[in-house]
């Protein structure tokens, strides 16, 4: 429990207050922290990557008016939205929504792993509290979807609840696969069991791991809905679904969790299967034994987003360059292609984790 | 909530404005769950009394308008007017003048098909393909700008010939163009054709039974995917294509969902490489000579009388009926557009179909909305 | 899984070989789309450069020198050489031409106080600069043309409506003409 706020210790022991202020004040401000200085500015980055990377792979040029290269353009869009007229009251629905929203997404904000010392919640579950949040995140899209008393609206929510349901199974199973390797579910066990060498990273172990890692990150895009598995999301034919009838402040927060969404479930498959925050060629011992924990701290949580950016790259790449599958054939693709493939992959993982015992 | 749980039948309208519409449209669904019922298509939102304007313009001023029935298609209504006009005025057209005539009218129908794998592609998702398909489009119209001075409405065809000689370097651009085309069609097929999500949600939609057709008409490109053997290039051949060498390419009828959408997209595909060959063929068989026989600044009037002619555009079977009193202006003209009869057959197309398939099958039939509505 | 090659045999091992060749056929496909992209990301060659036309900056966009020379932009007619024939008023396909002319000294010389073109409703099409006999009606390349006011639109050519001023010393020239003729 103390774990929670220890990670600011190394950046306030200077200060003379730091003594009298409660535990409870300390954690707050470590997680508002963490979500302000990683999570929105991540958010950004990833919306302005996304514009930037299609317009490479599209031979246009992309945002390039809002700052230098179009650095400000999330700015830019952020302050657009919020200036918008509200479109009218909030229905009970959206107000569930938003709770829930809010819940489900930002409490995750406490469990996510960035770091050895970043580590906010480092329970015996840690790496199955995101996987629930997602779960409850698309019943909370659903209210949003069944709120909107139109077409798009409706066929939105429903899709966005059959979608999570069809890609929580494998998801579940890939996360166990992980876990039997690590030997438990702590963040602090999966990143020991992997470290700097790539050969060592979960998905380089054996192959069912790698099945278990391509599985994840795939019926994950199922569960959140992310493109090209984003039939509830779509734009032809339901026009935006459960956000085509939000604006402004609205679609912000919409907007938001989506981004949320995407980079959480890359940066627990980086910490699963791609070996997590180990700093190449053993820096992470060398800074610990040099009781630096400040660059330790920055150094890891670069190294971690960069390799997050690259899986978001290649989801990107993926998403843009080939059609959207229908949401019949999403949910039909999870339980008949993704389900199997874990199951077998559970299976020999399980297999090599206990011959290994033997 | 459970109260106002809707287990009838939904009712959504779609349009008159939408993105997965091709045009101004009105499209009544009644829905089970994901699954289209019924619906009912009302069209008529882009009338703009075309024919009748027809009636107030002098023959060459008419021109313009003819470009304006498919703006997609521009050279086509224009080819369609001049054609009959010269029937009944018996007027001779030089062979330089149908060979340029044949060259835009591929190179306009490689045009269009492009904007229609653009549509295609935006239906189903993938935006990448939109932007490199609209890339190539841009040479063509700057092909066009080079010959004619205009990008998509030419104005460029008179009655006996064309307005002005191509300029220097235009017969070399044309041939460069077959070249990088047929590299391009490489790219789109390995992007689209062989792409299993691609095909899952284009096979078996919104099929067109032969005999279905048949009935409603259809004809172009619709119905060759539909395994129909029709081309009226071949049929009733005009402006040259009876010396020109090419196959039309036609849905095989073994293969399974003949008439599909996935079918209708492939010919199209097709069609462009067909395109190419006829281009390449034109260009190298352009013959010198004078591009027109009249002096273009010449007044000109169509003597008493009427025709009927038929062409191939892009979309398929494009009727032209003009009828002439002698006067400065035409008295009468009629189009028979080849959207019309897809408009017709579209209640029975959505039928039993997804909504999700629903701008699948609109993109994939190439429904003109402007030429259908005149 | 829809779309793939009909079934054979019935067996098991039918059914899951042609499962995992589905599997392997999509995996395989979706690969290949993605390839296509690669020469836009990377590579030197002509696909990666942008095709976007980044108006107005002079980096990228064209201006009216580089289109070809047939280009139909705006209009200009060359007041001096125009005869005021009326013919490009007749054939305007949207009648955006209002042409007012009358003779000045002599029927040789015609005065065109009226030349109005109407840019609102000028579709651009060439048919008055192709009828023009004394070719002074021409398309100019020039493109841009955004007004803040709809009067704005109109271009003006003529040479303004004659004063009486004028017309007496038309009078008087046409009198000397008459005078210099009788006495020739």
């Amino acid at each position: 429990m103390n774990a929670q706020a220890m990670w600011l210790n190394p950046w306030i022991s200077g200060l003379s207050f730091a003594e009298s202020v409660p535990q409870w004040l300390l954690t707050a401000c470590g997680l508002v922290l963490v979500y302000c200085l990683v999570i929105v500015p991540s958010g950004a980055v990833m919306g302005y990557l996304e514009r930037k990377l299609s317009a490479d792979f599209q031979a246009r040029v992309g945002p390039n008016r809002a700052g230098p290269a179009g650095v400000l353009q999330p700015v830019a869009d952020l302050l657009k939205l919020l200036q918008k007229q509200a479109a009218g009251d909030w229905n009970w629905r959206e107000a569930i929504w938003l709770l829930v929203h809010t819940m489900a997404l930002y409490s995750t904000v406490a469990v996510i792993p960035l770091g050895s010392l970043l580590l906010l919640v480092d329970t015996d579950m840690s790496a199955f509290l995101p996987f629930w949040s997602a779960l409850v995140l698309a019943l909370g899209t659903m209210f949003l979807g069944l709120s909107q008393g139109s077409v798009p609206g409706w066929f939105g929510g429903i899709r966005v609840a059959a979608q999570a349901l069809a890609g929580a199974f494998p998801a579940l199973i890939a996360l166990l696969c992980a876990g039997i390797r690590a030997g438990g579910f702590r963040w602090s066990e999966i990143a020991a069991a992997q470290s700097s060498s790539p050969l060592l990273w979960t998905a380089a172990a054996n192959p069912f791991q790698f099945i278990a890692f391509f599985v994840f990150v795939i019926s994950g895009l199922v569960l959140l809905g992310i493109p090209p598995m984003d039939a509830a999301f779509s734009a032809p034919d339901i026009h935006g679904g459960v956000a085509s009838h939000l604006s402004g402040r609205k679609l912000t927060v919409f907007r938001l969790g989506r981004f949320y969404c995407f980079l959480l479930w890359s940066v627990i498959a980086v910490v699963l299967f791609l070996g997590g925050w180990a700093l190449p060629f053993g820096l992470s011992t060398e800074l610990r034994n040099a009781d630096n924990p400040r660059l330790l701290q920055v150094l890891e949580l670069c190294w971690l987003l960069a390799k997050t950016f690259l899986l978001v790259l290649v989801v990107t790449w993926i998403a843009k360059v080939n059609p959207r599958s229908r949401v019949d054939q999403v949910t039909d693709f999870a339980w008949r292609v993704l389900s199997p493939f874990s199951l077998f992959a559970l299976i020999g993982a399980s297999l090599v984790a206990g011959w290994g015992a033997l | 909530m459970i109260e106002s749980l809707k287990t009838d039948l939904t009712q959504w309208e779609i349009g008159p404005y939408d993105h997965s519409l091709p045009g101004p449209m009105l499209l009544r669904l009644r829905l089970d769950g994901e699954l289209i019922v019924a619906g009912e298509v009302e069209t008529g939102f882009l009338h703009r009394g075309l024919e009748k304007a027809f009636e107030r313009q002098l023959w060459r001023s008419a021109i313009p308008y003819a470009d304006r029935l498919d703006p997609e298609g521009a050279v086509f209504g224009e080819l369609a007017l001049c054609l009959a006009a010269e029937e009944i005025a018996a007027l001779e057209v030089p062979s330089r003048a149908q060979s340029i005539r044949v060259i835009l009218s591929e190179l306009t129908r490689i045009s269009a098909h492009m904007g229609y794998i653009v549509r295609v592609a935006r239906a189903v998702g993938s935006e990448t393909m939109v932007h490199y398909v609209l890339r190539d489009r841009e040479k063509i119209l700057d092909l066009f700008e080079l010959a004619t001075g205009a990008r998509v409405s030419l104005n460029f065809l008179r009655f006996g010939g064309v307005q002005a000689d191509v300029t220097e370097g235009f017969i070399e651009r044309v041939l460069e163009i077959c070249e990088l085309l047929r590299i391009r069609l490489k790219e789109y097929n390995d992007l689209f054709t062989y792409n299993h999500a691609f095909i899952k949600r284009t096979r078996g939609i919104g099929t067109i039974a032969p005999e279905v057709a048949r009935t409603f008409g259809v004809t172009g490109p619709n119905a060759r995917a539909s395994g129909i053997s029709f081309d009226v290039r071949k049929e009733h051949p005009y402006s040259g294509y009876d010396f020109l060498d090419f196959e039309v390419p036609i849905g095989r009828r073994e293969s399974q969902h003949l008439g599909d959408a996935n079918h209708r997209f492939l010919l199209r595909l097709q069609e462009i490489s067909t395109s190419i060959e006829i281009l390449k063929q034109s260009a190298e068989a352009i013959s010198p000579g004078p591009f027109a026989l009249r002096k273009p600044e010449e007044s000109f009037e169509v003597p008493r009388g009427e025709a009927y002619i038929r062409i191939e555009s892009s979309r398929g079977l494009l009727g032209c009926h003009l009828v002439s009193d002698g006067g400065a202006y035409p008295a009468r003209i009629q189009f028979r557009p080849p959207s019309l009869a897809l408009l017709s057959v579209l209640p029975q197309l959505v039928r039993g179909i997804r909504i999700e398939d629903l701008p699948v099958v609109l993109a994939t039939l190439d429904i003109g909305i402007a030429e259908a509505d005149r | 899984m829809t779309g793939g090659p009909p079934m054979m045999r019935g067996s098991v091992f039918s059914t899951i070989l042609g499962y995992l060749r589905d599997v392997l056929w999509g995996i395989r496909s979706v690969w290949g789309s993605c390839l296509t992209a690669i020469p836009y990301l990377f590579g030197s060659g002509e696909l990666s450069k942008e095709v976007t036309e980044q108006y107005p900056d002079p980096i990228s966009s064209k201006i009216a020198d580089d289109l070809p020379p047939r280009s139909r932009g705006f209009l200009v007619n060359d007041i001096e050489r125009c005869t005021g024939c009326k013919e490009c008023e007749r054939q305007c396909p949207v009648q955006c031409i209002c042409v007012e002319a009358e003779p000045a000294t002599d029927d040789t010389k015609i005065w065109v106080s009226v030349f109005d073109i109407d840019f609102s409703k000028c579709v651009f099409c060439g048919i008055c600069a192709e009828v023009c006999q004394p070719a002074s009606l021409k398309h100019t390349k020039n493109f841009e043309g955004a007004v803040y006011e709809l009067p704005e639109l109109v271009a003006s050519f003529g040479r303004g409506w004659v004063t009486p001023e004028q017309r007496l010393k038309w009078a008087k020239l046409r009198q000397q003409i008459e005078d210099d003729r009788v006495t020739l």
